[in-house]
């Protein structure tokens, strides 16, 4: 091999090597793959009462003095939408709201009221699909709105029988009152 | 007459060539890369509820990159998901591969890798060390997640949203 083309050669080799210089490949990257995160948290609306008895030990007839052990109410709240909250109590049988044997105490001679307020019989009707025409009382309605879509109150229920100008036959009277939060 | 033609060579010149395969890397979400937890429930580990099924593929130099990382991250770590003024971190989104780095559910609280990700918003799912046999290769994995909220303070009623990043890395 001559001198010339000995150096031609190197010359070549030389011209490689700086086509492909010999770099790591650290940092290459892959485009962006992404995962949509969604997590949804339901509204809710809750009614707990700290008892599920409430008693009237002896019924004193044609008066009022007839008030049954008085029941906390916690009504609690996580909304989304929705200007109040309003607590609907009803009997599902107006006509029966206690009842003793064929002996009957109807809705309109139990009385509630939350907090103050007079006493108020429960012969209202329904609210918004909640209660029973006739059976139903409106125990407060609380406005709610954005800052204030999650929150809670605890309220007294107290509850008595008016008996005035109602004669009852001894014995006892039971019934289930019913109690029910509604967003409106 | 004789006529003779004069020999005559010109000096040899060389043309070198050079052909470069590109490098590649990819992420793909075959399936998953939508999440949802239809009903969240407060002070509770949530299971979101498939997998996220990846697939990574590379065709690299086997001499020149010693590892294949993939990368998950929030780009905004105390923002990973949004709902309303309510902010949840990526401390509560947990991250499991079992057949990657993180076999158990693990926060998504590690800094980045390889300049990838955010420091604080990340988690390293794995890393695949490179020689001759699998420089050109894939491998599918699942990622499993779920949002804690054990402690968190109870959620205010409504849809939280957010973007999980996944990003391979040579190194």
């Amino acid at each position: 091999m001559s001198a010339p083309f000995r150096k031609t050669l190197w010359g070549a080799a030389l011209l490689l090597l700086g086509a492909n210089p010999v770099v790591a490949q650290v940092g290459l990257t892959s485009g962006v793959a992404t995962v949509a995160l969604t997590a949804t948290k339901s509204a809710t609306l809750t009614v707990s009462p700290n008892a599920s008895t409430a008693t009237l030990a002896s019924i004193t007839d044609n008066s009022t003095a007839n008030d049954f052990t008085p029941v906390s109410l916690t009504t609690a709240w996580n909304l989304t939408t929705g200007s109040s909250v309003r607590l609907i109590g009803w009997f599902a049988t107006p006509a029966q709201a206690l009842v003793n044997g064929t002996d009957l105490i109807p809705s309109s001679k139990v009385e509630g009221r939350v907090g103050a307020t007079p006493y108020v019989a429960f012969s209202s009707g329904a609210l918004g699909g909640v209660g029973v025409a006739g059976g139903s009382l409106q125990l407060f309605s609380e406005a709610v709105g954005v800052g204030s879509y999650f929150g809670s109150r605890t309220d007294q229920l107290d509850l008595r029988l008016n008996l005035t100008g109602t004669t009852t036959r001894a014995g006892d009277y039971t019934g289930t009152l019913n109690l029910q939060a509604i967003v409106q | 007459m004789t006529f003779r033609a004069r020999e005559l060579s010109a000096q040899a010149r060389i043309i070198s060539l050079a052909a470069t395969a590109p490098s590649a890397l990819s992420v793909t979400i075959t399936s998953g890369a939508v999440q949802t937890i239809v009903n969240v429930t407060d002070n509770a580990v949530n299971n979101f509820p498939s997998p996220v099924v990846i697939q990574t593929s590379w065709s690299v130099n086997a001499g020149q990159t010693n590892s294949i990382n993939l990368v998950a991250y929030f780009t905004l770590p105390t923002q990973a998901l949004v709902g309303g003024l309510t902010l949840i971190p990526s401390s509560r989104i947990l991250g499991r591969m079992t057949t990657g780095i993180p076999v158990t559910f693990t926060p998504i609280t590690q800094n980045g890798l390889g300049g990838l990700g955010t420091a604080g918003g990340s988690l390293q799912l794995f890393a695949v060390n490179i020689s001759g046999g699998n420089k050109t290769a894939s491998r599918t994995d699942n990622l499993d997640l779920q949002l804690n909220l054990v402690g968190f303070p109870t959620l205010i009623a409504a849809s939280y949203v957010g973007v999980l990043n996944l990003r391979a890395v040579t190194q």
